[in-house]
């Protein structure tokens, strides 16, 4: 079970290298993050997967997206989430692993439909902790408001979760205790962030049937 | 004015943090207003009152921060929402929590830049180098205001 960091952004995106975050994780008690626009490798005891991210505004979009060389070359891809009939269609994409931005999205944009999809197709839905540690007044508010509602959800219909930071800075990485601390605000359990930090294992190697080879 | 006797004082918890990035070196009362202004904003005004946060020691890259007992989770948490001080990028990292300042001062590992320094140019930008034990390197541009930096490791300058 490895704790995974589901979303930085290294130098040039931000003002971190790779290198320098996968040490800082180390630090703060990753076993792996998943850098957006960088290089997949490992360094200094940690796995850096490779993360790709779609915007589109419609699942032909989405599905178009997703065969380009870069997104083939990706352990992780994310789509950013966008009105209701998008986000029940993009979660269905087999290949995308995890819906993102859902603070930024309207208020039910991802429904009861889409939940149950999410849990049929093994697509998380991911919580980044950017807008809770970076904004201010109304608008983390807002992002507090559609974490319950996600987390709602999640415990009635079972889709994964992933927790991003986002940070694309050392500056703005969190360690595990903090996390569990930001996600208590909106009600999330110890035992639900370890299952949060855990799942990106799980999304990209998925539980299949055993198979009798020979 | 008499003071109280120990048993009707109020109880506190300490919280030993580290100052990011290396080498920044605020100002107790700026570091007291970052903190003041992450525990109201995301506390509210009754929770930041009642767990009366102070910053009691503030030096070479370490801070501790005063709390009323059973508030320590909720500071702790609002600590990590600090993202500036004094206009200036940061961030705390809460290391240890305590019931004296004195275990917590037993904690405090002083952080001193290796005395290698020297210039790289990046782009079009010129940077100083400041090195740090295990590998790290922080990058701060030259000029006289709103320096960017940037957090390298000894790998990444090699390669470059």
């Amino acid at each position: 079970m490895k704790i995974t960091d589901a979303g930085v952004y290294p130098y040039p995106a931000g003002d971190s290298t790779p290198a320098r975050m996968a040490r800082e994780a180390r630090d703060l008690g990753f076993d792996s993050i998943v850098a957006i626009g960088g290089e997949g490798s490992g360094l200094h005891n940690i796995d850096i997967l490779r993360g790709f991210v779609i915007t589109a505004s419609s699942q032909k979009e989405v599905i178009r997206q997703v065969r380009k060389p870069a997104a083939r070359d990706a352990d992780v891809i994310f789509v950013n989430a966008g009105d209701t009939s998008f986000n029940r269609a993009a979660v269905s994409v087999e290949e995308v692993h995890i819906i993102r931005n859902m603070h930024a999205a309207r208020r039910n944009a991802f429904d009861h439909v889409a939940a149950r999809s999410a849990a049929e197709h093994g697509t998380a839905v991911d919580i980044s902790l950017c807008p809770i540690i970076q904004y201010r007044g109304r608008r983390r508010q807002i992002a507090l408001q559609r974490y319950a509602d996600i987390l709602t959800l999640h415990r009635r219909y079972g889709f994964l979760l992933t927790i991003s930071s986002d940070a694309r800075s050392v500056l703005e990485q969190r360690s595990v205790r903090e996390i569990r601390g930001l996600c208590a605000l909106f009600g999330m359990t110890g035992a639900e962030v370890a299952g949060a930090l855990s799942s990106i294992g799980r999304l990209i190697e998925p539980a299949r049937p055993v198979r009798v080879v020979g | 004015m008499k003071p109280r006797p120990p048993a009707m004082r109020e109880k506190r918890r300490y919280i030993l943090v580290r100052i990011l990035p290396y080498g920044l070196a605020p100002d107790q009362k700026d570091l007291y207003l970052a903190v003041i202004e992450a525990t109201t904003t995301l506390l509210g005004d009754l929770a930041a009152g009642l767990s009366q946060p102070a910053v009691v020691f503030c030096d070479g890259g370490y801070a501790i921060v005063r709390c009323r007992r059973g508030t320590e989770g909720d500071i702790a948490t609002a600590l990590a929402t600090v993202t500036a001080i004094a206009d200036e990028r940061a961030a705390l990292r809460t290391v240890a929590t305590s019931g004296t300042i004195r275990a917590l001062k037993r904690r405090i590992r002083p952080i001193r830049p290796l005395t290698e320094t020297g210039e790289v140019m990046i782009g079009k930008d010129y940077f100083s180098m400041h090195r740090y034990p295990r590998q790290k390197v922080d990058l701060i541009e030259k000029g006289t205001m709103h320096q960017k930096s940037l957090f390298f490791t000894e790998t990444d300058l090699e390669e470059r």
